[in-house]
């Protein structure tokens, strides 16, 4: 599961849940692949990214790489930034953990680099 | 526009997963005939939803030559894994989750393309995350089809498109009639007569 991935999964749909968002995450794998780097590619993807949660999960498993805590200005030509931000949508990955709800304290377990968001009938 | 390429799979490992045919492979001649419409559009977030082995959404990670963010969801854990080597083995990166539908994305997409379990079954055929979830539609095949159209307008983008493939039997001018209330256009891209099944993939955008 890549930090992207990360950044769009919600447990909103769980009963009694009301945001579910973000998910915590618990590693105990974490693999950092390389991927190509496309950086028009980026800067596209950028702002449909949460920034700061991307931040904390970046952070929680030791990959933030001294980003800044806030989104900068004009980032669409700063190849050194969007490298970085590269890095860390596309290249880490989580491979086993765990994602948790915020809320019900559901667990997701990630086996493989695949986390499992199935839910109960009962759970909906 | 050149011919998009099968993409290389193994199922050798993955016993209970829907082997692609000819459903399968009609729904790549749709994105093959697609395909300007497609590039043209530049969708940035594609979700294929009940993948399986993965060659659908691999393919358009290979048409958009990786300038897309690629998820994929299945119920069948087999189907998640496969998924991801499949665009591995063809150079492509496809994020694969174990989730029902969408419903645990918080995200919208530009791009959904669905070959949904269209087989009219008995309901309680539907269950479990075998192989049977594949293919088991329940009552008029449209039980699993009717779920996701309820939740179309809430996970496809304003500028997006959806690809669904629909067998005749799952009566098409009822859900086209559905998704017109919604707001949604269509266009029949691809038809097709199998033995024992006629077999369509139209386009649903506004």
């Amino acid at each position: 599961m890549k930090l992207l991935t990360h950044n769009v999964l919600t447990s909103k749909c769980i009963r009694g849940v009301t945001v579910g968002y973000p998910l915590l995450i618990k590693a105990t794998n974490v693999k950092v692949s390389e991927v190509e780097f496309k950086p028009d590619f980026v800067a596209k993807v950028l702002p449909k990214i949460e920034w700061d949660v991307l931040a904390n999960a970046a952070e929680s498993l030791g990959h933030w790489q001294n980003l800044p805590k806030e989104l900068p200005n004009n980032y669409e030509n700063d190849t050194d930034f969007l490298k970085k931000i590269h890095r860390v949508l596309l290249e880490v990955e989580v491979i086993q953990g765990e994602l948790i709800c915020p809320e019900s304290g559901r667990k997701f377990p990630i086996t493989n680099g695949i986390a499992n968001m199935l839910l109960n009938e009962d759970e909906v | 526009m050149s011919q998009i390429p099968t993409p290389f799979y193994c199922l050798k490992d993955f016993p209970n997963v829907y082997e692609p045919s000819e459903d399968t492979h009609l729904f790549l001649d749709a994105l093959e005939k697609e395909q300007q419409y497609i590039v043209n559009k530049q969708p940035l977030f594609i979700c294929e939803i009940g993948s399986g082995s993965g060659i659908l959404i691999t393919a358009l990670a290979t048409m958009l030559k990786g300038h897309c963010c690629c998820f994929a969801t299945d119920v069948n854990p087999e189907a998640c894994k496969v998924t991801k080597l499949t665009a591995k083995m063809n150079q492509s990166i496809v994020e694969s989750v174990e989730m029902n539908l969408t419903n645990m994305f918080r995200c919208k997409f530009d791009l959904i393309i669905f070959n949904p379990p269209y087989v009219v079954t008995d309901s309680d055929e539907i269950g479990g995350r075998g192989l049977n979830r594949a293919y088991a539609g329940g009552m008029s095949g449209r039980e699993i089809i009717d779920k996701f159209l309820n939740t179309l307008p809430t996970i496809l983008s304003n500028s997006g498109a959806c690809y669904l493939l629909l067998l005749k039997e799952n009566n098409i001018d009822e859900i086209k009639e559905l998704l017109q209330e919604y707001g949604y256009k269509n266009e029949l891209v691809i038809q097709r007569k199998i033995p024992g099944e006629h077999l369509f993939v139209y386009k649903f955008f506004k």
